[in-house]
């Protein structure tokens, strides 16, 4: 069988004459959240990661990938790289998804010397405390709620938001840069309601914001908490100018298929298939094939963590201050756009990733910001089915 | 207005929270055993009444009259080949055993249908009715109706017929009742069975408007045991009433102070009844 692979490989390497093979073996940690609340997700980038493995196996790259499931708690989340650092003795990790256990293990990896790769995890203060091994390719938080109210004042000038989001330290730390840019440019906070994630009841909160008829609800949400303000706010009858939802929970195909409470619902995202980064459409394709569901950003964004780990690791013989050194040097191009890791403002290694804005309409996602990527022009202001 | 509204809300949804608080205590009423397992047996209702509506497109409140039963069949066997075994142990066996059969339901489930969210829409998930300028969801009405005619019945069944009676004295006195007759391995078959059943029923009254996936039930469990304990434990109609003082405090909390603060206000008036009255709303101090 081996034999038959190394022949395999030999013969495409004559096939496709001037494609050099960064070859080799190199182990890596992917620590993600695969049971537990965020399991489904998680799941997501479990898969991203596999499509990743596969791609690189046929560009000559052998991965061997040490799993570890977090379950959504940074302590798990910390022993797991540590057992990744010292036990496994891996040349990387990539990882983990929330922002809560990426911020935990961020403050360990410079102490192990390990290159940590957060692939999706938004908290800001994960690339601010100038770590020298810790590399972030999505764009943290402030950046979620920067491109989304920017969408709306291109479009009017709303007087008034108010804020609905999960007491996680992705909502929190959201809302916290959504007020800020708020207050920059002269929106009024007329409510701030945090929630506990996967309540079944927001009925009463929901009517309180009605009372005070905000101009924007922006909501911060993970899976189905989305779906689930989304239905109660139908039936208390909110209806403001706008409901703009930062990623994750309304991002998601299973957000798309409530038809009747989605439809015009804003999203920023960190990826959608219709946008002209090199092979996005190619990956939407493959993983719907393969996976049998439609990719979310997090998959996207794990995809292209494992392939630029991966290639900077194989790249480097698997030494982690070489790798740490390649990631800082390097630059990608792919299924996330460019990819940089550079300092900027009060990041370190941050990839300045342009984020995108998505509105559903009539049953699917259209980018519909910025504008040279926009597939569609944005319906505002809001209104019900 | 809001405030109306908000109470509205707190004691629909605070109908589906006794149920599952009734679940709980009839259960520990009968053999002194804390079910841990209990939100679990509440996720498999909800996976059942999602089956019974994707594939066989049973509406979810017509489903209860088939996950009732299923339910209970499965109740009993758990208690008949595994619980019956712990009845006279160790109070941490008995916790241990419990939450390892969650465990166990939660896994399984995974392993079979993944962590998939299994979103549930009905026509009805998020219609409401008007009245008097406030809105009262609609599949929220009509579950807590059936909570109420399920609880009514429930507590007939209790008081009025002999079994019932049979199943009190159970709990009353394990064995006086044993002396006078009664087959205490039945009732105690018998609790756990009308115990998974209800908490089945409430998994399926409340899938319109929530979402199934694998661990939805911990949450639901540690509400079930704030409830029972609030209530008094073993106290059907104490279930009651802790469920829909939860759901109220909830919902008027999230309202005039903070949604972020519900919780600590529902396990701050927790605390004030047990420092008040340790065995709890209806309960009688057995010690």
């Amino acid at each position: 069988m081996r034999t038959r692979l190394t022949a395999l490989i030999a013969l495409l390497c004559l096939a496709v004459p001037g494609v050099s093979f960064a070859a080799g073996k190199v182990k890596l940690g992917f620590v993600n959240t695969i049971t537990g609340a965020e399991a489904p997700i998680g799941e997501n980038l479990t898969n991203g990661v596999t499509m990743a493995i596969e791609d690189l196996k046929k560009k000559g790259i052998e991965v061997d990938l040490v799993k570890e499931d977090d379950t959504g708690k940074p302590e798990k989340a910390l022993s797991a790289f540590e057992k990744l650092a010292t036990r496994d003795d891996v040349a990387g990790v990539v990882g983990p998804y929330t922002s809560a256990c990426a911020n935990a293990v961020a403050s360990r990896a410079d102490q192990y010397k390990v290159p940590l790769l957060v692939p999706v995890a938004a908290k800001e203060e994960i690339t601010q405390k100038g770590y020298k091994f810790v590399y972030r390719l999505n764009a943290p938080a402030d950046v979620y709620s920067s491109v989304i109210l920017d969408t709306i004042l291109a479009l009017d000038k709303p007087k008034t938001i108010a804020y609905v989001y999960a007491n996680t330290d992705f909502g929190i730390s959201t809302v916290k840069t959504a007020k800020e840019y708020a207050a920059r440019v002269g929106l009024k906070e007329v409510a701030d309601e945090k929630y506990q994630k996967g309540a079944p009841d927001f009925r009463s909160t929901l009517s309180k914001i009605k009372g005070l008829s905000p101009d924007l609800v922006f909501m911060v949400s993970y899976e189905v908490d989305a779906i689930t303000l989304m239905r109660q706010s139908k039936e208390i009858g909110l209806a403001p100018k706008a409901f703009l939802g930062a990623g994750a929970g309304f991002t998601t195909a299973q957000f798309l298929e409530q038809k009747e409470v989605s439809n015009l619902v804003f999203s920023s995202t960190q990826w959608t298939d219709d946008v002209n980064w090199p092979g996005a459409k190619d990956f939407y394709n493959r993983y719907k094939a393969k996976f049998g569901k439609e990719p979310t950003y997090h998959a996207a964004c794990a995809y292209e963590a494992m392939r630029i780990m991966a290639e900077t690791a194989a790249a480097n013989g698997g030494d982690r201050e070489k790798t740490r050194a390649g990631l800082r040097s390097g630059s990608w191009k792919g299924i996330m756009g460019d990819v940089k890791f550079t300092d900027y403002e009060k990041f370190t290694n941050q990839n300045r990733h342009e984020m995108l804005v998505q509105q559903i309409q009539a049953g699917k996602y259209e980018t519909v910001s910025p504008a040279k990527y926009a597939t569609k022009k944005p319906v505002y202001p809001f209104r019900w089915k | 207005m809001v405030l109306v509204q908000a109470l509205v809300s707190g004691i629909l949804i605070g109908g589906v929270y006794a149920l599952i608080g009734i679940g709980l205590t009839i259960i520990f009423g009968v053999m002194r055993v804390i079910n841990f397992a209990h939100g679990e047996l509440m996720m498999i209702g909800m996976y059942l009444t999602y089956f019974l509506f994707t594939l066989l497109h049973v509406d979810p409140f017509v489903s209860v009259l088939i996950t009732i039963p299923i339910m209970f069949a499965f109740g009993a066997f758990l208690q008949k080949t595994v619980i019956n075994r712990i009845l006279g142990s160790l109070p941490q066996n008995q916790i241990l055993l419990t939450i390892g059969l969650g465990l166990i339901m939660s896994n399984t489930v995974m392993l079979a249908f993944t962590s998939d969210y299994k979103i549930l829409t009905t026509s009805y998930s998020s219609s409401s009715l008007h009245i008097a300028g406030i809105s009262v969801s609609q599949p929220l009405a009509v579950s807590f109706a059936i909570t109420v005619a399920i609880t009514a019945a429930l507590y007939w069944f209790l008081m009025k017929t002999d079994t019932g009676q049979a199943i009190r004295a159970t709990a009353q006195d394990r064995e006086a009742a044993q002396l006078m007759g009664i087959n205490v391995r039945r009732m105690s078959i018998l609790a756990f069975g009308i115990g998974a059943s209800l908490a089945g029923t409430a998994g399926a009254l409340i899938s319109p408007t929530y979402y199934v996936f694998p661990q939805v039930g911990s949450a639901f469990t540690l509400k079930a045991f704030v409830i029972t304990v609030l209530g008094g434990m073993g106290s059907v109609v104490g279930a009651t009433l802790g469920g829909i003082i939860i759901g109220v405090v909830e919902s008027v909390g999230a309202v005039t102070i903070s949604s972020d603060w519900k919780d600590v206000l529902v396990f701050a008036i927790f605390l004030v009844v047990l420092l008040v009255k340790p065995s709890g709303l209806m309960g009688k101090s057995r010690m």
